[in-house]
This record gives C-alpha cells, structure tokens and sequence, in this order.
C-alpha cells in the first residue's frame, strides 16, 4: 500500500517550519494563514557571502547556511544572530531540524549535527564527495544524497551509517521519504524508489536527462521535474509514468503540493500548476526571472524567488504581490502568519512583515 | 619588437602594452576613444607550450552539423558524441578517438574545461558536448579526478544544473560565488583604467594559474552587446580574469583590445590547447545574457579547432550573416540613435544595443599572435552529417 510521506513532529508549532518545503512531503505551509503582502523590512541581516539554500524555522529561531560555510542562528524577534557554526566547505545544503539539532551537509562531503542551543557540534558524519542535499528526517533516521552517486541513511542521535546506496549519477535531488520508501532523483536522469530500512532499491524509471528536482509525495504519485523538459508523476508503487507535462526547459526547481494540485517551475521562467490526478494545466505564469527555486504555498498564494520574491494566487495564477528580494537560485521563502524570511543570493536575510 | 614578443618579455616582470583601436570595418560616423595601455604583471615562471594558442593547428575550422543534434530545443546525446568524434578525428587527422584526444592531453594531466554557463538555461554550453568531452579525455588516459569543469560564477554554474548532470568523479568550480572575490592570484594581473574605475585590476584565476595543466575551451556561440561577439577568446580571457565588465560602460567598450590581452597572458595561453565551439543554439541577438527563445537559432552546428582567432572569425562571419538575414544592423554598425540605456528595450529589439559593438577584438588577438583572423587563410572544413 502506498504511504503518506506527511511526518509531524511532536514539538512543531505552527510557526515552525523544520525542513526544506516545510515538511517531507514538500507541502510548503499550506495552512498557515499569513503570507500577506509584505509592507515593510522588520530587519535584514548580512551572512558575509552568499546564500544558496533555503532557511529553516523553530522555536523563533530562523536557521541560515551560507557559501562561506556558516550555519547562523538568528533570533526572528531582534534580527541578531545568536550563533554561528563553521562548516569545513562551501554550503548548498538547506537544513533540516529534528528536536534539538540541526543537521546540513556541506562541499566537503560532511554532514553536520548541531545543537539548536548552543551552536556546538554533535556529530559529524561524511559522504566522498560534495552534499548539497538537505538531510530528510524521519523515525529517527536522516537520509542524504551526495554527488559520490550514493544515498546515506544515518542514525539522527549519532551520526552512524545504517546504511548507503549506490545509483547511477550524482545526487542533487533531495529525498522524500514516506513510512516505507525514499524517493530521490539522480544525475543518470533515474527517479529511484529505495527501501527505507536497507536502502535496496524497489524499482527505477528513467527520464530523457539527468535530474536536479527533489520529489514530493501527494498519497500514491511520486512528483517530480527532469532536465529533459518535463514533469513527471509516477505511481508510487511501481514507478510506472501515470502523465508527464512538457515545459519549455529542463526542471530543477521541486514541485510544492496544495490539496490536488502541483505547482512547479521551469527554467523557461514559468511557473505551472498541475491537477496531480490528470496532468491538467490549470494555470501558468510567467515571473520574473529563470526558475531553479522551488516554490511554496501560502494561503492562498503560492510564493517563488525568481529575481524577486513573488505571490500568485493558487487558484488563478494572477499576481498578489512582488518584494524585489531575493533571486534566484535554490532559495525559498519561510512563511508564518506573521511574517516572511528570504534568503537571497547577496547573501542578506530579509524578515518582512 | 613586435607585440607577441613585447607579451612575452613580460613573463618576468612588467610591460605596458600599446594597441590602436582596431575596427577596420567600422560603420557610422562616431568616434570611438582610442583604448589606454594595458599593463601585464605576472611573476610566474611558466614555460610555453608549443600546443598553446594558436596550437597544433593554426588558421584550421572544422565545422561538424547535423540538424538531428538539437530537436526541439532538446540536444541529443547520442548525435553529439559522432559530432564530437568526427570533429575531433577531422582535425587531427587521426584514425581513433583516443589518439585525437592524445592529441592535447595525456594521462598526467590536470584538464579544466572552461565552459560558458552565463546565459543559461537559455543558451549556455550544452552538458552533452561537456559529457563527450569528459569521455574524450578519459579516453586518453585522464582519470575523472583529474578532470574539472569550471566558470567564474557557480550560481551560473547552478542554474545550468551542470553539477547533477556530469559524470561522477569530475569536480565542478565556481571560481567565485558571487560576492567575494577568492580564487585569483594577486600576483597576476592586468592593469588599465578605462573609465577612471577605482579598482583598475583583473586578476588571473588561481585554477588557471597554478592547478590546472591544460585547458579545453567550450564556448558558445553569440552576438555580445559590447564585444560584437563572444567565443573562444571571450570565454576564455573574461572567464579567467575578475573584474571586467569595467572594460565597458555604455556606450562605450575596451573588450577591444582586452580580450586578446588577457588571453595572451601566461600560462592561460600555453594552457589553452584546444578549442570546441558550441554552436548546437546560436544567439544572433541579445548575448550574452538573453533569455529570448526569438533570437536563439537552432543550427546544430560544432566548430573543432586549435586556434581561437580563426574560430572567433567563423562565428563572427556566421552571426553576422544570421542578423543581416534577419534585418539586425551589422556588429560593425556604430550608429548613435541604436544606443539604449534601456536593457528590455535591448533585449527586446535588435536594433538597438546598449554599447557601440568591437568585434574588432579578434583581429587584435590576432595581431597578439593568437591565431589567423583573415577569412582567405582559414582553413574552414566543413562536414554535414545530417
């Protein structure tokens, strides 16, 4: 039986948004009642180099990784940073929070666990090559690609390697992972479905190019972009290819899920969403810029970077809003009901209320 | 002492290069400022290759096409590796593939290819043609650790998804990300002011300087807003070198001649030693940066050769062709009232430009010693294969 990758931890409130997406099924905080057009910068914050991933919220404190190999800390109230943690590489990875630590990978091939308090390292664990993939937390088990080809899975306490799988190109694509399976996209332009308990592979569907989009999950459909122009959804037991939609360039940026419906966005500069059941075109918009970024929900909205940080209506496509924050890239907005954080590639941290 | 030695007698220590402006086609009645000398200080001791540019192969093109490698904007793999194969086996008239790529590098060796990702999605180097080089080299003898694919920008880099893309075991550079300048020796630059800049300096990127042994330039085929156009020589000297878009401030440029400089400089020319020329898409209006599918032709065309300056005359020949077909005022066109400040306005109409074009600059890297810009003493094979 296909599961629900949805994954709720015990400790979130609303305002926390502990993941890349805000959770494991990239649902990107659909219920939250804010992202209302910003009105004014409540602060903003230097990170010193750029920031290519995504922020990460918990308990008022917003979770920055930056290319100079910084994880900050910040306190969301006063806009000062309560921390900082020195990674040995470059850092693409967004974070991703469970309990009290904060884990990211970095170009060194390193995966770090940090403590949420006090900025000190728990433990480190290593791939061969670069991680730019955020760790997906479920059941006590933090699962990573690296560009060596091989998926990670490691105990989240300790850091030891529970088990690795090989693929067939390097891993760019960040998992999503349900009860049983991982789902993740791969560089030989494979979307993989692996065992969640010994990393075997379940079964493989190719695209016409590699992959550079992480999957999401919505019941039993296996979402997701491929260079090759188009966005697939499989089914999520057999990886058969129930409808695929051509773009008019390749796809890295990851589908956001709302109800029964897919936004994602091409490298031809717009956004689409997609009735999941059908593969039906129910809206597209042209924004500003290039998509690479993923987008996210909001409510009502659907919020991008792409040269700025843009709100469309979820149901018309129309334009809500526009900040000239932000940029493209891998970056996405965090959204609460009171305010948005952007991260952008000058690496300045905007909080907008 | 003509130029090329003048270059070269500065390896050890410093000189100041003098070059005229040089638009030997020059339309329309402006008067261009004359370029102000350009200073070269490097302090390395680099010994030259006789595979530096021009190469093994002066004045020679070799012009594979086949209109089944691009299909609906879609490059295939599979068409571009017989391309690569029958471009690389033409131009050194070897009879495998393996040999062609012994040719220019040998097992020992630290390969970068230098790719064009700015531009990108819309038209940068297509991931296929770098595949195909990677399989080249490791057909010589180059294991994939010692094979790195670079650019100035990694977010350029990103938005092209090169590093997802590439085979396992290559490494991908981004020489800076963005907002610091790291990666370039301060020991090696080129020094002028243009516009009366506070930072007169372009400094050679450490890769190039120090870590890399040989260069394989993978450039893409455009019209440039301030060089004319941009191939061989502009990828590789302006991808070497920080802090050139000083080099042009609207509406005026100095790409020529600075573009031949920076390539001049050792050890980026000796390193240099073969030339492959995405021409698969084509932007005949709006490089380099444009994202507008109206301007981008697809030819499905690879230029192979050694020496930068006969290629860059190729392109230049081809663009210029593409634009008259379509109505666009010629490169060589400096007509005031087609001057905007207005960057949509640009991108958006092909007769306007935000600068007066100097495609001027291939024949100065030519009088550099780079290569033979005379369309009459290029050897320009060409082989249709579909």
């Amino acid at each position: 039986m296909p599961e629900s990758s949805k994954t709720y931890e015990p400790s979130r409130v609303e305002t926390d948004w502990p993941t890349l997406l805000y959770d494991t099924s990239r649902t990107g905080g659909q219920g939250i009642r804010g992202a209302k057009a910003p009105e004014h910068v409540r602060w903003h914050v230097r990170m010193g180099s750029s920031v290519r991933s995504a922020p990460v919220l918990r308990a008022g404190v917003l979770y920055v990784t930056s290319m100079a190999g910084s994880l900050h800390a910040i306190d969301v109230e006063k806009g000062r940073q309560n921390w900082q943690f020195q990674a040995a590489g470059h850092i693409h990875s967004t974070p991703s929070l469970s309990g009290q630590k904060v884990l990211f990978g970095c170009d060194s091939g390193k995966v770090y666990a940090v403590d949420c308090n006090s900025g000190k390292s728990l433990w480190e664990t290593s791939a061969v090559a670069e991680v730019w993939t955020s760790p997906v937390i479920r059941d006590g088990v933090a699962f990573f690609g690296s560009a060596d080809t091989r998926v990670y899975a490691v105990d989240v306490d300790t850091g030891r390697k529970q088990w690795t799988q090989e693929l067939g190109g390097r891993v760019y694509s960040t998992a999503s992972v349900g009860k049983l399976h991982v789902y993740v996209g791969c560089g030989d332009g494979k979307v993989y479905c692996l065992d969640v308990s010994s990393g075997k592979t379940v079964w493989s569907t190719a695209t016409g190019n590699g992959i550079d989009s992480s999957p999401a999950v919505a019941g039993d459909a296996v979402l997701i972009g491929s260079e090759d122009f188009f966005f697939y959804t499989l089914d999520a037991n057999t990886g058969s290819v129930r409808w695929k939609y051509e773009t008019g360039l390749g796809i890295s940026s990851s589908p956001a899920v709302y109800e029964d419906l897919a936004v994602v966005g091409s490298k031809d500069g717009f956004l689409y969403a997609l009735e999941i059941q059908s593969g039906r075109l129910r809206w597209k918009v042209r924004v500003s810029d290039v998509v690479t970024a993923p987008p996210v929900m909001g409510s009502g909205v659907v919020c991008i970077q792409s040269g700025g940080t843009e709100a469309f209506d979820i149901g018309t496509g129309s334009l809500v809003w526009r900040a000239g924050l932000g940029g493209a890239v891998q970056s996405a907005p965090v959204l609460t009901a009171d305010a948005i954080y952007v991260a952008t590639n000058d690496g300045e941290v905007y909080a907008l209320e | 002492m003509d130029r090329r030695t003048f270059v070269q007698a500065s390896c050890l220590g410093s000189a100041i290069l003098f070059l005229d402006g040089l638009d030997p086609k020059a339309l329309g009645d402006v008067t261009l400022p004359e370029p102000p000398p350009i200073e070269i200080v490097h302090g390395l001791r680099s010994t030259k290759s006789r595979l530096g540019m021009p190469g093994l192969f002066p004045g020679r093109v070799v012009e594979v096409s086949d209109s089944n490698s691009i299909v609906r904007n879609r490059v295939s793999q599979a068409v571009v590796r017989v391309m690569v194969e029958r471009g690389m086996k033409e131009l050194t008239g070897e009879h495998s593939v393996a040999a062609a790529w012994a040719k220019f590098v040998e097992p020992s060796d630290i390969v970068g290819i230098k790719i064009n990702p700015s531009g990108a999605p819309a038209c940068c180097s297509s991931p296929e043609i770098v595949r195909e080089i990677i399989n080249g080299v490791q057909r010589a003898g180059v294991p994939a650790g010692n094979i790195v694919i670079y650019d100035r920008y990694e977010y350029e880099i990103d938005i092209g998804s090169y590093q997802a893309l590439l085979p396992p075991g290559v490494r991908v550079v981004g020489i800076q990300d963005g907002l610091v300048d790291a990666g370039y020796d301060a020991n090696v630059y080129c020094q002028a002011t243009f516009f009366g800049e506070w930072e007169n300096r372009s400094y050679m990127a450490s890769i190039v300087a120090h870590s890399l042994t040989k260069i394989i330039n993978l450039p893409t085929m455009k019209d440039h807003s301030a060089s004319g156009v941009t191939g061989c020589l502009k990828n590789l000297g302006y991808g070497t070198f920080n802090n050139v878009a000083r080099s042009h401030r609207s509406p005026y440029s100095f790409t020529d001649p600075l573009i031949g400089v920076m390539c001049s400089v050792e050890p980026l020319r000796s390193k240099a030693v073969l030339h492959i020329m995405d021409g698969l898409r084509q932007v005949w209006h709006g490089g380099p940066l444009t994202q507008v599918q109206d301007f981008i032709y697809q030819a499905g065309i690879l230029y192979f050769g050694t020496d930068p300056v006969a290629i860059d005359t190729v392109e230049l020949e081809a663009i210029e062709k593409k634009r008259h077909e379509q109505g666009a005022p010629s490169l060589w066109a400096h007509d005031a009232d087609s001057i905007t400040s207005n960057s949509q306005e640009f991108y958006n109409d092909p007769k306007r430009n935000l600068f007066y074009r100097r495609p001027g600059h291939i024949a100065s890297a030519g009088k550099l010693g780079l290569g033979v810009a005379d369309l009459k003493r290029i050897d320009h094979g060409r082989i249709p294969l579909g």
